[in-house]
């Protein structure tokens, strides 16, 4: 016991290289493809590529970019992508999570089937959902279609345009392109939120809420003053997730819209690879990828705080 | 213990080390040999072994002979060759071919020469893509070999210009060429497919109440914007217009776009294009196949892809390969005919090359101008090429004469040819694959998203975005 | 039967939140439903306009259970089984099969079972000792975290770009493999040093009074209390590689070294629309991932909210 003691008292200089050695391997490829290419990236939007190579151009790759009508549309197919998917995510996956926190008999298997979206790939479902929905064949656009259900001449989800936009040039409301992604994407992010959800639900005791319902407070009252409250920081670790990987996510935008119709699903992570591996201007995608990359750091600061990490890290 | 402890826990981390290392390892031994070699697919003859490879890009896929497949045609052209190839070069070369996606081969060609990554000795190449590989200095200037070739004089000029860079250099040997056509329905027109826009407009009117669309084409922005260089610029050029000042820059706001793109404005909203159009995925096609649209502006290729077919009085085309289109025309119940025009305009369209490129850092080049001696030396394989290779019409003037090309499809394209003044729609823009981006990204605006958006307005904005971009 | 209607309010409220519960499931599997529907339909019924939902009508009736055509044409026109002479008689000599699968399950394989080791290593030393630059290198980890593969891809393809041009010798395969890696190490770090911080120092030290070597107490007593862990991260690096595309398009030039859901992709490409095969390798591909999933849930579960609730 005492010797065992001495390990963590007494720290000599093997006890202080075996944890790095131990470290060496995940930091050494940490330091490649993680810390290295954040580097490399501001150095590249700094870079235009000619014949005879990268030359350095300063600010231009910011400037072209920012000037671009689809650089100012994307942010707003961004926010009202993000703005959708979240408010949907977050508020099924509460209601999910409550619902499955009652411990009824089947939640097991309900679970189970619930899970099954999350464990497939993002390029899968935007292909899937495409598949359903294509004009004339997929299988859902004949009751889409329906001119009865949606007037005046039914709905074709992948072709409709966008409604005029209410405020200024913001793309409010989306096209139907764009409400259908954000479905798909929720649909493929819901089991996830509503799991973390409630694994934080059920360390709140029972008792409280019981003794809340006894002092006469509804469900509504309860969720407000006891649940939410308690589970507070856990909404926020799901809220930070869903906006950064509603940012960064692209496949399904991939292999769903492609950025359609027109430009109405073109949103930032869609127009990186556009910028970079269709049009091979990657100066200007690795300009949009700086700022694509403060905007998700400030995030993971965010969660960092909220979280308290100080205190986890002890 | 103490010391037991610590070279306990430290030989621990010494073994997941190796363990690591094990892990590394076992993954590159495993790379080498590459799990699929391609030349095994069982019609190919193997040549020697000591014979050198020579690789190529094709969209088609010589190993699938799924005769459904969109590019049968292609892959058993491309399976007949390799195989013709290999036995005449036996020993000597080994054609060994990699399949690429059409709307990605040319990015990944210029992305893997500036990576120093595996190029092939050939690829597949579409004249209007010529002048971002220039810039991208992507392929090989092929004039001084080409010149001194005896195939050289007997192909058409024509052709070999547009394989031209704006530098001078001669990037790519032209095979085919492919103009663009209008695949009609013969029997919704009883007065033949209308010459003037007045009368298109008429006949849609007149369509529309038997509860069919006039014309169908690719309107979306899919494909990285390849309908600009379709039905679109079909027409734009037949209205006059064209994308660029000749100058490099990109012109759109001219009165000659703006009332092509009026008149495609007027097509949507008065309902005279199905939905489809704006589907993407070559969706817009199916109209056309069930003859819901009466004709569909593409490429003379089209006749491969446009199956199965159901003509207007209920005949069917349904063995899925390119023969039904070629029955439905023989039948003449498919005719080939030129887009209309404005009066005193004379109807127009794309007109492009294709063919072949070196590109630079080629590992054969010796096999890349074997092959290309190879097809344009001998007429028969130079006509097969343009044939199934390319689905157009021979650059090698000794092929015209091949009996393939005196069929119905061929002298009614030909027919369409002269009766129009078919043109690239590159001119002298340089960043193509930027340029169809932007320019369907305007049309399409115009065209289908807000069609009381104001038409100079957006297609200058287009323009100055492409301008800026140096 | 009177009583039957006078159920307490407990049980009524059991039965709306099941038939809540049941109803929601019903309509968000309907895409997965669908799909396996269009995965049996032959060619002739995916292009029928209007389209049909199920393949049996029959110009008497709309549905007709004994004139359903239901087709395995999309499988076999995406795994192209061929006859052979030698031994399983019968090859699979689709794409899928024969190139991105098996290189699929290299990178799923090699990536999960070096995350594991690196991060089991990793998560080791920070749990078990205390050093000089810990909190920083935790810190450092933790933040990188939540980092997305999309904004450090450019620049990974670039580096691969100018790797391959230095001498040293480049293999496109373990290039993947490191970039997966580092894209799945942060996590996985942070997982497995929450499952060592659970295990009680006192229990090895007690082991090893008992008369065990630390290594034996490591054996013994550490490792399997950690196992459930590391077969947490081993899973699930294991399906973050099968369903990763990007990098996986990107990175890698040759087609034959590409992955499975780059196989899926090309299926995009061409203009016939073969709904079937579409619809067949989406559900040969996802498969394996979903049964995967259902059979170690468990582990699943545990990391993820261990994970996500950290980071």
């Amino acid at each position: 016991m005492i010797k065992g003691l001495t390990i963590r008292r007494k720290q000599s200089r093997t006890d202080q290289s075996l944890p790095i050695l131990l470290l060496l391997p995940a930091l050494i490829v940490l330091l490649v493809v993680q810390f290295f290419p954040a580097f490399y990236t501001i150095w590249l939007s700094l870079q235009e590529r000619f014949p005879t190579g990268w030359q350095f151009v300063g600010l231009d790759n910011y400037r072209l970019l920012v000037n671009t009508s689809l650089f100012k549309e994307s942010i707003g197919h961004t926010i009202v992508f993000l703005v959708g998917y979240i408010v949907l995510t977050l508020s099924l996956g509460f209601v999910l999570a409550s619902i499955l926190n009652t411990r009824l008999r089947l939640s097991g298997f309900y679970l189970a089937l619930l899970f099954i979206p999350w464990t497939l790939a993002d390029i899968l479902v935007g292909m899937v959902f495409r598949l359903l929905v294509y004009p004339d064949y997929g299988i859902l656009s004949g009751i889409l279609g329906n001119p009865a259900l949606f007037p005046p001449k039914g709905l074709s989800v992948l072709t409709a345009a966008r409604p005029a936009p209410l405020f200024g040039s913001f793309p409010f409301p989306p096209a139907p392109a764009m409400v259908y992604l954000i479905l798909a994407s929720s649909w493929r992010a819901l089991p996830f939120i509503t799991l973390l959800l409630l694994a934080s639900l059920q360390t709140i005791s029972q008792e409280i809420i019981e003794s809340a319902r006894i002092d006469g407070a509804n469900t509504w009252g309860i969720a407000r003053h006891i649940t939410i409250p308690l589970i507070f920081p856990t909404l926020v670790v799901a809220l930070f997730n869903l906006i950064l990987t509603g940012v960064n996510s692209v496949g399904m935008v991939f292999s769903l819209t492609a950025g359609g119709p027109g430009t109405a699903t073109f949103v930032m992570s869609y127009l990186l690879y556009n910028l970079g591996w269709e049009r091979l201007r990657f100066g200007q995608a690795a300009a949009l990828a700086v700022m694509m990359a403060l905007v998700n750091w400030a995030l993971i600061g965010g969660t960092m705080r909220v979280t308290r990490v100080d205190e986890r890290t002890a | 213990m103490n010391a037991h402890g610590k070279s306990g826990l430290m030989w621990l981390a010494v073994s997941l080390m190796i363990v690591l290392a094990l892990v590394l390892s076992a993954c590159a031994p495993a790379a080498t040999p590459a799990p699929s070699q391609p030349t095994q697919a069982p019609a190919q003859p193997t040549p020697a072994p000591e014979a050198k490879v020579f690789a190529t890009w094709y969209q088609f896929d010589q190993e699938n002979t799924d005769p459904a497949s969109d590019e049968a045609v292609g892959n058993a052209w491309l399976r007949e060759n390799m195989a013709k190839f290999n036995e005449a070069f036996a020993g000597k070369y080994k054609w060994v071919n990699t399949p690429k996606a059409w709307d990605k081969m040319d990015a990944e060609l210029i992305a893997a020469v500036q990576a120093g990554g595996e190029v092939p000795d050939i690829i597949q190449i579409t004249d209007f893509k010529i002048p971002m590989h220039a810039k991208n200095g992507s392929l090989q200037d092929l004039r001084a070999w080409a010149e001194a070739q005896p195939w050289y004089a007997g192909m058409d000029p024509q052709a070999l210009k547009t394989c031209t860079g704006p530098d001078g250099g001669l990037y790519c040997i032209p095979f085919a060429e492919i103009p663009y056509v209008v695949f009609v329905w013969a029997d919704l027109f009883p007065n033949d497919y209308p010459k003037t826009i007045d009368q298109f407009l008429t006949e849609a009117e007149r369509l529309k109440g038997e509860g069919r669309y006039i014309m169908t084409y690719f309107g979306s922005t899919d494909k990285g914007g390849s309908g600009a260089t379709r039905g679109v610029w079909t027409v734009i050029s037949s209205f006059g217009g064209t994308y660029d000042d000749g100058k490099g820059n990109m012109l759109l706001n001219t009165p000659e776009n703006i009332a092509a793109i009026e008149f495609l404005r007027t097509l949507t909203v008065k309902g005279y294009v199905p939905e489809v159009t704006f589907a993407g995925g070559f969706q817009e096609e199916e109209a056309f196949k069930d003859s819901s649209a009466a004709s569909i502006p593409t490429a003379l290729f089209g006749y491969r892809y446009l199956r199965p077919l159901t003509a207007p009085d209920g005949t069917k085309y349904e063995t899925m390969t390119e023969q039904d289109m070629l029955k439905a025309i023989e039948d003449g119940k498919v005719v080939l005919r030129p887009f209309a025009a404005p009066e005193g305009k004379k109807p127009s369209g794309g007109l492009s090359a294709r063919g072949v490129g070196i590109p630079k850092g080629a590992k054969n080049r010796e096999a890349a101008e074997a092959f290309i001696n190879w097809v344009l030396t001998h007429s028969d394989i130079a006509a097969d090429y343009a044939l199934r290779g390319e689905s157009g019409l021979p650059v090698l003037f000794a092929a015209y004469d091949q009996p393939q090309f005196q069929g119905k499809l061929h002298q009614q394209a030909k027919a369409v040819v002269q009766a129009s003044a078919l043109r690239s729609w590159r001119g002298s823009l340089e960043r193509t694959a930027e340029a169809q981006m932007i320019i369907m990204n305007a049309v399409y605006k115009l065209v289908k998203e807000d069609v009381t958006a104001d038409i100079p307005t957006v297609l200058k904005q287009a323009e100055d975005e492409y301008n800026a971009g140096k | 039967m009177v009583r039957t209607l006078s159920l307490s309010p407990k049980t009524w409220r059991s039965i709306f939140l099941n038939g809540f519960m049941v109803t929601f499931l019903l309509v968000a599997m309907l895409p997965i439903f669908l799909t396996i529907i269009i995965s049996f339909k032959s060619h002739k019924d995916i292009i029928r306009k209007p389209p049909v939902i199920f393949p049996c009508d029959t110009p008497a009736s709309a549905f007709d259970l004994r004139a359903c055509r239901w087709s395995v044409e999309g499988y076999e026109r995406v795994l192209v089984p061929k006859l052979t002479n030698s031994f399983p008689l019968i090859q699979l000599t689709g794409r899928m099969f024969r190139i991105y699968i098996p290189n699929t399950l290299l990178y799923a394989l090699s990536t999960a079972i070096g995350v594991t080791v690196m991060a089991g290593m990793a998560g080791f030393a920070l749990s078990r000792f205390r050093f000089g630059l810990r909190r920083a290198l935790m810190i450092a980890v933790l933040s990188i975290t939540g980092v997305p593969l999309l904004t450090n891809l450019l620049a990974l393809y670039q580096l691969g770009v100018t790797l391959r041009k230095t001498p040293i010798p480049f293999n496109d395969r373990a290039y993947l493999i490191f970039v997966y890696f580092g894209f799945y190490l942060p996590l996985s770090i942070w997982i497995a040093k929450g499952f060592f911080d659970t295990i009680p120092r006192d229990l090895e030290e007690a082991a090893m009074i008992d008369g065990a070597t630390p290594l034996g107490a490591l054996r013994h007593v550490t490792m399997p209390a950690a196992l459930p862990g590391l077969a947490a991260i081993f899973l699930m690096t294991f399906v973050n590689v099968w369903n990763e595309f990007l990098a996986g398009y990107l990175l890698v030039t040759k087609n034959e070294l590409k992955p499975v859901m780059f196989g899926l992709y090309e299926f995009l490409g061409p203009n016939i629309i073969n709904f079937q095969m579409i619809a067949a390798s989406c559900i040969l591909i996802a498969l394996p991932v979903v049964i995967i999933f259902q059979v170690a849930r468990r582990y699943f579960f545990m990391a993820m909210v261990e994970g996500a609730i950290k980071g």
